[in-house]
C-alpha cells in the first residue's frame, strides 16, 4: 500500500473518531447544563475541544448556543465537527480506491449534512440534541459500513490503529480534564453529577452501575475509563485493539520499523494493565495520564516516521 | 393520468438536425422512451431530475470551485433524456474512427522515426517544426507495439443534414469517459427497464479493455506488472474521473510524490518499501511530467521519469509527444494522411478548415468572419474561441489583430449548425446542440471502441458550445443493438 494511501486512511480514522467524541462529549453536557444549573460548567469541554484561550473560553462558557455553533458549525474553529468531517472526507476522497463506494458515500454524505443550512439555524432554535442525533447517526453509519465492507487488509488496519489511538487519546483527556482545574482534589470530590455525565458522553454509564452498584467514587470511575477490559472506551481496551491492528501490518521488508512500534506500544500497555485504580490515585492520576498521553503522542509520530512519510 | 403533453413545446430549428425528430415525425429509436415520458407527470419527471441530482452529489461525482477559500462543489450539468444512436449510425462512426486513429498511430511513428510523409510532402515540414508540441525527446525512441495514441476521444459533430463530422481529435489524455460510465449508472436508476425494452448496448466493458491493454504494455514479462494511474491530485477538477477508473480497474492511484526513479526505474513509495512499477496510466500532459525534461517548474511530476520510459523500463499510456497530431493546424491534413497511410478514402469528413498562415486562407476567412469560428491550435476546452456569428465588432478587430500577429496559432471553419437533442429543461421539453465523443483503446490487438460516449450539450438556448468549462452539460449515450 501506497505510504500516502495509508496516512490517508489513519488520519480519516482518527478525524471520525474525533468528530464521534466531540459530539458525544456536547449531546451529555447540554441535557448536563440544563439539569443542574449552579454546578455545571461548559469550561471542561471548551478547553478539550477548542483552541481558545482562558479568557475567551469563560465569555463563551455563559451560553450554550454560542458555544454549540462554535463546536459544531463555526468554519472559523479549526477543530469544529463541520471541519474535522471535511478532513475525514478530503482525506477519504484521495484513497477513493482503497475505501469500498459505500463507506465514500456514506462520509461524502455526512459531509453534505454538515454543510446544510437548516442544520446551523436548528441548533440555534430548536432541540440542539435532536441535531446532534443526526449527526451522531451519520458517524454510526460510517462505523457500521466500515466494518460491513471493507476488507481486512492493511487499509482496514490504518483506519483502525488511527480510531483506537485516537479513542485512547480522547478518554485520556477526557478524564483528566478536571485537574487542570487548579487546586482540583478527587479524594474530596463530592459531584457525583459531573461523573454520571462523565460517564454518560463515554456511554459507561449503563456499565457503572451494573458493575458497581454503589454511588458514584472516583476510585471506580478511574478503573472502569482506563482499566476495564470489557468497556470499548477504555483506555486499555483502547490500546489493545491498537496492538491488534498494528500487529496486522506486520509483514517481512521492514522488521526494524515493526519492532520499534511494537515495543512502545506493548512497554505503554503493560504499564498500564499492570496498575490499580487505588494506586494510580494515590502516586498522582493526571501524571499518569500525562504520561501515558506523551507516550501515544510519540507513537504517533513513529507511525508517520516510519509508515506514512513519503516526501 | 394527466400527461405532461410534453411535445407540444417542442420546437425544432428547421435548419438543424434534430436526434428526436424527422419534421414531424418521431423517429423509431427515440419511440420507446417519448411514450414512456408521455405516461409521466410533471412532477415525476422533477423528481427523476431531482433524484439524478442527488445520485451525483452523494457518489461525489463532483467538481470543486475554490471561491474565497472554500470549496463548491458542484455536479457537471446532466440532462436525463437519453441521446440515441442507431446500430447504422453507429457502425459508419465506428469505422471511421478505427480508420482515422491507425491513420493517425502511423503518423506518430512516422514523423518520430523516418517521417517519410514529410519527405513525401503530404505534410509540410515547418507545420511539424513550428508545433509546441512536438517533442524531440522522444525523436527515434520506439515505443511498444508502436502504439502512440492508447486512447482516444475523438469529437463528432452532426451538420443539418445529418452526416457526422470529426470536430477535434484528442490524443492526448482525453477525459469523460467516467462520465460515460456514470450517466449510465444514472439512467439505470431513473429510467427503470427502459434499457432493456429499447436493447441499449452495455459500456461497463470500458475498464476492463483498458486494464487488459495496459497490462499487455508491461516491460518485465511477468505475471502481475505493477499498473498505476498517475493523477495531478484531489484539486484537479478530474479529480473524480481518475479515481473511478483506478477503482474500476484495480490500480493503484498515484500522484507524482509517491513515485520515484532509482537507476532508470520507476517506484512506488509504499509502507513497504519501494516497489516497481510497469505501466503508467498518467493523466498529467507532457509539460509536467518529469521537471528534469520539461517544465521544472512542475511538481506534479515525477524527475527522471523520462529517463526510465525512454530505457524501455516503464510504459506510459497515452505516449509522449502526441500533441503533434491533435494540434488543430495538423488537423487539416489527417484526410491527406489516411490516403497517404492507408491507401483508403477517409468515412469520416473532416469540417472545412483554413489555415490562417495561407494569405489566401486568411483573406477569405476575414471577408467571411461572421460566418466562421476562429480556435487557437494549441488551446482546447473552448478557451480562446472567437465565434464570427456571436463575436461584437470590437472583439472580431482585436481577434484579427492577434491572427496577423502569429498566423500559424490559428485556424479557421464555417459555423456548422450542431444537431440538436431534446433536453428536460425547466419542466419543459427542449432542443439543445449536442456533439459526440466515442472513447477508442487501442492495444496489440487492434482497437475497440465501446458502444456509447459521452453526449455534451450546450444547456443555453441557441448556443454551439457544449465544453463543460463553457456551460456545457452531459447526456447519456445510447447505441442501440442493430
Amino acid at each position: 500500500m501506497l505510504s500516502r494511501v495509508a496516512d490517508s486512511l489513519y488520519w480519516m480514522g482518527r478525524y471520525m473518531e474525533r468528530s464521534d467524541g466531540i459530539l458525544r462529549m456536547l449531546k451529555v453536557n447540554y441535557a448536563y447544563s440544563q439539569d443542574d444549573v449552579y454546578e455545571f460548567s461548559w469550561k471542561p469541554v471548551l478547553k478539550l475541544f477548542t483552541y481558545l484561550d482562558n479568557e475567551q473560553a469563560s465569555a463563551l462558557a455563559k451560553s450554550p448556543r454560542a458555544i454549540l455553533k462554535y463546536v459544531v458549525t463555526d468554519k472559523e474553529n479549526p477543530n469544529a465537527v463541520v471541519n474535522i468531517v471535511a478532513r475525514a472526507r478530503e482525506n477519504a476522497r484521495s484513497v477513493q480506491d482503497h475505501i469500498t463506494k459505500e463507506l465514500w458515500q456514506c462520509l461524502n454524505d455526512y459531509y453534505h449534512t454538515t454543510k446544510e443550512d437548516w442544520l446551523a439555524q436548528w441548533l440555534q432554535k430548536d432541540d440542539p440534541i435532536t441535531i446532534l442525533d443526526v449527526l451522531i447517526k451519520q458517524g454510526l453509519l460510517y462505523y457500521g459500513t466500515a466494518d460491513i465492507t471493507m476488507s481486512r487488509g492493511e487499509g482496514y488496519s490504518f483506519m483502525n490503529i488511527g480510531k483506537y489511538l485516537e479513542r485512547a487519546i480522547l478518554s485520556a483527556d477526557i478524564l483528566s480534564v478536571r485537574f487542570t482545574e487548579g487546586d482540583y482534589d478527587i479524594n474530596a470530590d463530592t459531584d457525583p453529577n459531573y461523573w454520571r455525565y462523565l460517564l454518560l458522553s463515554i456511554s459507561g454509564y449503563e456499565l457503572y452501575l451494573k458493575t458497581y452498584r454503589s454511588g458514584f467514587e472516583a476510585r471506580n470511575v478511574v478503573e472502569q475509563v482506563v482499566l476495564n477490559p470489557h468497556f470499548p472506551r477504555s483506555i486499555i481496551y483502547s490500546l489493545e485493539r491498537l496492538q491488534r491492528y498494528f500487529s496486522g501490518i506486520k509483514n517481512e521488508n521492514t522488521p526494524g520499523d515493526f519492532d520499534e512500534l511494537e515495543f512502545m506500544i506493548g512497554k505503554l500497555l503493560s504499564r498500564i494493565k499492570y496498575s490499580r485504580a487505588e494506586t494510580l490515585i494515590q502516586q498522582n492520576l493526571f501524571q499518569f495520564l500525562s504520561e501515558a498521553k506523551n507516550d501515544m503522542y510519540e507513537i504517533a509520530n513513529c507511525l508517520t516516521r516510519h509508515y506514512f512519510a513519503y516526501t | 393520468m394527466q400527461t405532461s403533453g410534453l411535445l407540444n413545446t417542442y420546437f425544432v430549428d428547421p435548419h438543424t438536425w434534430d436526434e428526436m425528430y424527422d419534421q414531424d415525425r418521431i423517429r423509431e429509436q427515440y419511440r420507446h422512451v417519448v411514450n414512456y415520458m408521455q405516461q409521466l407527470s410533471l412532477e415525476e419527471l422533477n423528481r427523476k431530475e431531482e433524484l439524478a441530482r442527488r445520485l451525483f452529489m452523494s457518489q461525489g461525482i463532483t467538481f470543486t470551485v475554490y471561491n474565497s477559500g472554500e470549496g463548491i462543489e458542484k455536479i457537471f450539468p446532466f440532462d436525463i433524456i437519453p441521446r440515441i444512436i442507431t446500430a447504422a449510425e453507429w457502425s459508419h462512426i465506428e469505422k471511421g474512427i478505427k480508420q482515422r486513429l491507425k491513420a493517425l498511430n502511423l503518423f506518430l511513428k512516422d514523423v518520430y522515426h523516418n517521417q517519410f510523409i514529410l519527405k513525401d510532402g503530404v505534410v509540410p515540414i515547418d507545420m511539424i517544426y513550428s508545433c509546441p508540441h512536438y517533442l524531440r525527446e522522444m525523436y527515434q525512441f520506439p515505443v511498444p507495439y508502436d502504439i502512440y495514441v492508447h486512447i482516444a476521444g475523438i469529437d463528432l459533430i452532426r451538420d443539418a443534414d445529418g452526416s457526422f463530422y470529426i470536430l477535434e481529435d484528442n490524443l492526448r489524455t482525453p477525459s469523460g469517459v467516467s462520465y460515460m460510465l456514470e450517466n449510465r449508472e444514472i439512467t439505470k436508476r431513473i429510467f427503470p427497464d427502459l434499457l432493456p425494452l429499447n436493447n441499449v448496448r452495455g459500456v461497463s466493458q470500458y475498464p476492463n479493455i483498458l486494464h487488459n491493454n495496459l497490462v499487455s504494455l508491461s516491460p518485465r514479462q511477468i505475471s502481475n506488472p505493477t499498473i498505476v494511474l498517475l493523477t495531478p491530485g484531489v484539486y484537479n477538477s478530474a479529480y473524480f474521473e481518475h479515481s473511478t477508473l483506478a477503482r474500476l480497474m484495480g490500480v493503484e492511484l498515484v500522484e507524482g510524490r509517491d513515485l520515484v526513479v532509482d537507476n532508470h526505474r520507476v517506484y512506488m513509495k509504499t509502507t513497504k518499501g519501494l516497489q516497481q512499477v510497469d505501466v503508467i496510466y498518467r493523466r498529467v500532459d507532457d509539460d509536467f511530467l518529469d521537471p528534469l525534461t520539461f517544465n521544472p517548474n512542475s511538481v506534479l511530476g515525477v524527475s527522471g521519469i523520462m529517463s526510465a520510459y525512454r530505457k524501455g523500463n516503464v510504459a506510459i499510456v497515452n505516449a509522449v509527444g502526441n500533441g503533434v497530431a491533435d494540434d488543430k493546424a495538423i488537423y487539416c491534413y489527417v484526410p491527406a494522411m489516411i490516403r497517404y497511410y492507408l491507401n483508403e478514402e477517409p468515412i469520416l469528413k473532416n469540417v472545412p478548415t483554413y489555415r490562417l498562415d495561407n494569405p489566401d486562407h486568411r483573406d477569405y476567412v476575414f471577408k467571411n468572419i461572421t460566418n466562421m469560428v476562429v480556435k487557437k491550435t494549441n488551446e482546447s476546452g473552448g478557451y480562446g474561441m472567437l465565434m464570427g456569428n456571436a463575436a461584437t465588432e470590437e472583439e472580431i478587430i482585436n481577434y484579427q489583430a492577434q491572427i496577423v500577429n502569429d498566423p500559424r496559432q490559428f485556424i479557421a471553419q464555417p459555423v456548422i449548425s450542431l444537431s440538436s437533442a431534446p433536453c428536460y429543461m425547466q419542466g419543459k421539453l427542449q432542443p439543445r446542440r449536442v456533439d459526440l465523443r466515442p472513447y477508442a483503446l487501442c492495444g496489440p490487438n487492434g482497437i475497440e471502441i465501446v458502444p456509447g460516449g459521452l453526449t455534451r450539450v450546450a444547456l443555453r438556448e441557441g448556443s454551439l458550445v457544449v465544453n463543460s468549462s463553457q456551460g456545457g452539460g452531459s447526456k447519456d449515450t445510447w447505441v442501440l443493438e442493430g
